[in-house]
């Protein structure tokens, strides 16, 4: 700590404080104009200047960017400090005269009239007064860059680059909101909206969180999704060796610090006005090694979180493998999440001895086989080999295994990881029973889309009870089923958080943001809407799909089983691996003994508990849904949600025993 | 080629004067940007080729070299070892040199120097006063090395301070210690110790376990200024070998040479001595064989005057636009890259070589005041000035700190030319200031200099005479420095422009009298308040010229006067009746053919039509125009 004296006050602080920062915590006030707490200080304006005493010597400095590094007297309000204040401000306001901030602080410092002309006179009470606020909100804030000075000296002033509008604007309308003079103005939608200045506020409010807060609480911006490898690693959720487990000694190797060091982007997508996450990742100047490009240096958009977790689910470490199978993957226009999943399901079979090298075409495909599994990648590009078997996903391999090599329906039904035909996404759910099931019910099948449930239910115990659980698996998949219909991104909702979030009756709601989505609502459409109201339009449109499933030959009870590997240990090496948490579970909650059992033994009564509650949870939550026991929506909730006139509908629910 | 090792070095340089002593004489002509516009390369071509004619090839080296320093007088050539001067040489002279000077053995006096007082030749170059009081350190090998021959520099003891350094395995703190008890200091215009400046270097790079990096300032922006262009020109060498040793002293592996887009020879002779040493092993993985490892890259300036101060110089490095940051924490610990930096401009490197090599008690023997106990206390070891303006010998000049400027503008300098009157000296560039002749007997050295109300600065020296009007000079630099003003913080964009109003308003005869105190005020905020250098200094012309020639801003403001007659809103040209002889060259010469009259009869200017461009008054032989 270092001592310093401000005006008649002596206090302490950290090396490296400002001086503004300083005199603001002894409640000295020194005025400031191009200085805010969220950039980095630039000292351009001068404003702030006070006179300092070090060791004998005097200096004029200016507070916002002089550390305190030593011992030091400031003086506030010396003749030579407000000399230089009073002056500064005299230059302004000869130049911008009409200007509120520059006539307000001037007249602070006892000024009326400069004593001097200035030929660049300018009456315009908005008139830009070069603060340079907006440059660098943009630059530091934004991180968009499409704001600078241009001209030097005299000439400077604040331009896009050529002078133009730049296309790489995102419109977030952070220079506008922190401009003191009004000098930037918005220009006006083209969709017309009905009040675009109350859209503005409400995205002001995710700029701004996003500005301020992103850093500290998800690193979206520099480490986007890529970051939660670490953080599923630490919680076990991090899908291992076709989800066997959900951590990894090896984890650390493929984290997001070998990520976030080859990402050259961190830009805007541009896929929404006014957005400013900054959520583009990009590896550049990225060298294939393998297959048709082998040799040629790309650009790899990407990776996020799931194709990590992909790459371990199928026990593969390496970041550089990642980047290239995302790479082949958009160049093939494959899935990530679906080829690593399969790929996973596929070396589990090998290890099984479902699969051999003469069934594999002549690869070798363990756990952590990396070349191999990459060579299956291409050969499912080119149709050919083990590709044409593997591409056909988990769902028609899991049949063609057993007619084909008499496997065990059962163990791979176990542990082929999909539901409805889709692919598991990369997390592991063993824990988080209401997580299984936004796996399980979700229409699309297993993907974690609908709701993400696992840190209300399993870190944070929020929903306790089934009735919490199912009130949750109803109000997420419908307000996410919301973005989906309005078009807009999900990730300004919850990934960053208001700082008073948890303080909210509903924090997993983010109530803030909900109310900012239906003031965007109201300021596009011109009509008022709660967010009762938003979740209204969802369940229409979500339980017609449910019906247009069913109609389908799917959308029933049958259709929201999951693989057991979701919900629980299905080998003995899985349960030995957690058989703490395991035995403590059967004591605890199952009322069964573990002492002197066998693993097989208690794998066997804990998968009946889990599943029994699996089963449970399903009917928890068609109640809640207004759904039948078969996970049918009745016609009374079909009428309720004015669905209920489509053709054939009252036949098909009637037909269907949901005629109630 | 060979790879220059710690035990060869002597030997390669040996070999090199063994060449050059084998030799009947050595023809070194200037090619620097002066002579070379002259028409020096076409003049080496032609003595080559004279040389070759006559059958001397063998007897006769005709070596291209950096600047002389006598610009003045150029085209130069100087015969070594004798020394023989001969200047104003143009290609069809080459001929006539070698047959006069090496066949017939008489001089060829049409281009010998004529000493301006006694008329009489002066054969030899160390005999022409212009030399005789100068003293070379940064400038020792100008006119004698060809700087795009790397062997001709070793010859003449380039990288034996470098060798010295390695073979004696020195420490760095040794090292330093050793700038520091030399008392050098920065010869960019801060003048900041350079030992201390490393030492900083070293401590932040210890501290923070990070490599820093050497840079060399050569973004030489000063109206007037050439010292970091010529000795570029004229010994790149010199410049590598400091940074070379500054890297060792820092433990840098990179090193940054930022040079003007506009110095294109400059340029082209450090990228080849940079492509030689990097051949001859003097750069690269193995310095002179050790394991140290060191490279030097250049960057390209776009010509903005602010990127001299060096924080605006590594933004731009940074590819960021240039413009200064605060200097509070100072760019030894976060400099370019956020890397310690030692940054020091291309004179300073250049003399770093000497001072290892001859030890740094003989460059503390040079110069002002005692810097034994620290290099505060005095100025030690030379200085070289680009002298202009109205001074008889403008030129390139290294003397030693502490000599008057009265020595370097009269005994150096010849004096103001046409028996004018001397008025002040400008030093220290747009941002020094102007002294009056009763500063001419201070000596120049950094401290003086600063109590005088001026500055060393970089090294520009402008003479001018009775004809020059100081507030028209004030608000010259004040325009200039507005116009390389980056515009980043208030005083220096707001304050400039104010300064340039109220100064264009004296100069067009609408001064007030309350602009004397606002000039002070402004200049004074300038000082306090503006972010970097530029600033800081931008009120210095103002301040020196109000403090030096108050009464000619109050004739100005008062009587509607220019005194010097330069201020043409102020002025009147007339012509004598009594001196005129009607002899029309005026009329001729007129721009604006506002002057007229007959053939031997009086001529008579139209008043409104005449613009005061003055060519009459310079045109007449008679001094029959006459300034009002």
């Amino acid at each position: 700590m270092i001592q310093v004296t401000i005006d008649d006050k002596t206090l302490e602080v950290e090396a490296g404080t400002s001086i503004v920062d300083a005199a603001k915590s002894a409640g000295i006030f020194i005025p400031t104009l191009c200085h805010t707490d969220f950039l980095e200080p630039e000292g351009a304006c001068r404003v702030c200047s006070v006179e300092i005493e070090q060791n004998g010597r005097f200096q004029v400095v200016t507070a916002c960017n002089y550390p305190i590094r030593g011992e030091l007297t400031v003086k506030t309000a010396s003749e030579r400090a407000l000399a230089t204040r009073r002056t500064v401000l005299e230059m302004m306001l000869a130049r911008w005269p009409q200007v509120k901030v520059v006539r307000d602080l001037a007249k602070h410092l006892g000024i009326t009239e400069p004593r001097f002309a200035h030929p660049q006179k300018n009456e315009d009470p908005h008139a830009c007064i070069l603060c340079g606020l907006c440059v660098r909100t943009c630059r530091e804030g934004v991180w968009q860059n499409v704001l600078g000075f241009e001209g030097r000296g005299a000439s400077r002033r604040v331009v896009m680059p050529y002078d133009g509008v730049a296309p790489e604007c995102v419109g977030c309308g952070a220079c506008a909101f922190v401009c003191p003079t009004g000098a930037i103005q918005m220009m006006d939608d083209p969709n017309h909206p009905a009040d675009a200045a109350r859209i503005r506020r409400a995205g002001m409010v995710v700029t701004k969180e996003m500005v301020l807060l992103d850093d500290d609480q998800c690193k979206m911006r520099r480490a986007g999704t890529a970051h939660l490898v670490e953080i599923m690693n630490d919680y076990d959720l991090l899908p291992v060796n076709n989800y066997r487990f959900g951590s990894s000694d090896d984890a650390h190797k493929i984290s997001s610090p070998h990520f976030v060091k080859r990402f050259t982007q961190n830009i805007q997508d541009g896929c929404a006005l006014g957005c400013d996450m900054a959520c583009a990742k990009g590896s550049d100047d990225f060298e294939i090694t393998t297959g048709p490009d082998k040799g040629k240096r790309v650009c790899v958009d990407g990776p996020e979180y799931e194709t990590a977790g992909g790459t371990t689910n199928m026990g593969i470490f390496d970041p550089e493998w990642c980047i290239e199978m995302n790479y082949y993957c958009d160049h093939y226009g494959v899935d990530t999440i679906s080829y690593c999943t399969l790929m996973a399901f596929v070396m589990e079979c090998y290890e099984a001895g479902v699969l051999n090298k003469e069934r594999t075409g002549g690869l070798e495909l363990p756990f952590g086989a990396a070349d191999a599994a990459m060579e299956v990648l291409h050969q499912m590009a080119r149709g050919e080999g083990f590709g044409l078997v593997a591409g056909q996903g988990v769902r028609r391999m899991k049949k063609m295994f057993v007619a084909d090599y008499g496997a065990d329906p059962d163990f791979l039904n176990d542990i082929g990881m999909e539901s409805k035909g889709l692919e598991y996404s990369e997390y592991v759910t063993k824990e988080s029973l209401a997580q299984q099931g936004g796996y399980g019910i979700a229409l699309k099948g297993a993907q974690h889309d609908e709701a993400w449930l696992i840190f209300m239910d399993m870190v944070n115990k929020q929903i306790p009870s089934f009735a919490d659980k199912a009130e949750a698996l109803h109000y997420f998949p419908m307000w996410r089923t919301w973005f989906g219909l309005m078009g807009l991104c999900k990730l300004p909702w919850n990934d960053v958080e208001p700082t008073d979030n948890a303080e909210t009756d509903e924090p997993a709601k983010v109530p803030k943001h909900v109310a900012g989505y239906c003031d965007f609502v109201a300021g596009m459409t011109g009509q008022e809407v709660t967010p009762a109201d938003l979740i209204r339009m969802s369940e229409r449109v979500y339980n017609f799909q449910r019906i247009f499933n069913l109609k389908m030959g799917f959308g029933q009870r049958e259709h929201d089983r999951i693989p057991y590997r979701s919900a629980g240990p299905v080998t003995a090496t899985e349960y030995e691996s957690r058989a703490e948490r395991y035995d403590k579970q059967l004591a605890e909650e199952v009322d069964f003994d573990p002492a002197g059992k066998s693993t097989d033994e208690k794998c066997a009564a804990l998968r009946t508990w889990r599943e029994d509650r699996y089963e449970k949870l399903l009917d928890a939550v068609y109640e809640r849904r207004g759904w039948t026991a078969n996970g049918i929506p009745t016609l009374t909730t079909a009428k309720a949600l004015g669905i209920d006139k489509m053709d054939g509908l009252v036949d098909l629910l009637t037909a269907n025993g949901a005629a109630q | 080629m060979p790879k220059v090792t710690l035990e060869n070095l002597e030997k390669l340089a040996a070999d090199a004067e063994a060449a050059r002593a084998g030799m009947r004489a050595d023809l070194c002509v200037c090619v620097g940007t002066g002579c070379v516009s002259a028409g020096s390369v076409a003049l080496v071509d032609e003595l080559k080729r004279a040389v070759k004619d006559q059958g001397l090839d063998g007897e006769l080296k005709v070596t291209p070299t950096g600047c002389n320093g006598f610009c003045a007088h150029g085209p130069i050539a100087v015969i070594q070892p004798e020394g023989a001067f001969y200047e104003r040489l143009k290609a069809k002279d080459a001929p006539t040199l070698i047959q006069k000077h090496f066949v017939d053995s008489t001089p060829l006096e049409d281009h010998m120097y004529r000493d301006p007082e006694t008329r009489e030749l002066v054969p030899l170059e160390k005999d022409i006063r212009f030399f005789a009081k100068q003293q070379t350190i940064a400038l020792r090998n100008r006119g004698i090395v060809d700087p795009e021959d790397i062997a001709d520099a070793i010859g003449r003891g380039a990288y034996r301070g470098l060798r010295k350094v390695l073979a004696e395995d020195m420490a760095p703190e040794a090292l330093i210690q050793m700038l520091i008890r030399s008392g050098l200091r920065g010869r960019g215009g801060g003048g900041f110790p350079t030992g201390v400046k490393w030492q900083s270097c070293c401590a932040a790079a210890v501290e923070r376990s990070e490599t820093p990096y050497v840079v060399c300032n050569g973004d030489e922006g000063d109206p007037g200024a050439f010292m970091d262009r010529s000795i570029v020109e004229a010994d790149p060498h010199a410049v590598i070998e400091g940074m070379i040793i500054g890297a060792v002293a820092v433990g840098a592996s990179e090193g940054f040479v930022y040079l003007r887009k506009e110095y294109p020879l400059a340029l082209e002779r450090l990228y080849k001595a940079l492509d030689q040493a990097r051949a001859w092993g003097l750069l690269g993985d193995s310095v002179m064989g050790t394991d140290f490892a060191f490279d030097i890259i250049v960057h390209q300036g776009a010509g903005a005057f602010v990127c001299g101060e060096s924080t605006a110089l590594m933004a731009s490095m940074e590819g960021r636009a240039g413009e200064p940051r605060a200097k509070y924490v100072h760019s030894v610990e976060y400099g370019y890259r956020n890397r310690p930096t030692v940054l020091n401009n291309v004179e300073t490197w250049a003399v770093v070589g000497q001072i290892l090599d001859r030890g740094p008690e003989w460059f503390a023997s040079i110069g002002t005041g005692d810097v034994s106990e620290s290099p505060w206390g005095g100025s030690s070891g030379t200085k070289v000035f680009s002298l202009v303006g109205n001074v008889n010998n403008t030129g390139l000049v290294e003397v030693p700190m502490g000599i008057t400027l009265r020595e370097i503008v009269y005994d150096i300098g010849g004096g103001v030319p046409d028996g004018r009157a001397f008025k002040a000296v400008q030093t220290g560039g747009p941002s020094g200031g102007c002294l009056p002749e009763g500063s001419l007997d201070l000596p120049v050295d950094f401290d003086t200099l600063q109590k005088a109300g001026s500055m060393m600065g970089s090294g520009g020296l402008i003479v001018m005479d009775d004809r020059t009007c100081m507030v028209d000079v004030a608000r010259y630099f004040i325009e200039f420095l507005l116009d390389e003003s980056c515009g980043k913080c208030t005083p220096c964009r707001e304050g400039l422009t104010c300064l340039n109003e109220i100064l264009t308003r004296i100069t067009e005869g609408k001064g007030r009298d309350e602009d004397l105190g606002l000039l002070e005020d402004l200049g004074a905020v300038l000082k306090d308040g503006a972010l970097c250098g530029l600033g800081q200094t931008a009120g210095n012309p103002v301040l020196s010229t109000l403090h030096h020639f108050r009464s000619e801003y109050e004739a100005h403001i008062r009587d509607g006067k220019c005194p010097a007659g330069t201020c043409k809103a102020l002025i009147k040209y007339t012509i004598d009746p009594e001196t005129c002889t009607g002899c029309t060259l005026c009329a001729r010469v007129c721009p604006t053919e506002c002057i007229s009259g007959e053939k031997k009869q009086l001529h008579t200017i139209a008043q409104d039509e005449c613009i005061q461009c003055g060519t009459c008054l310079d045109a007449c032989k008679d001094d029959a125009v006459l300034v009002e």
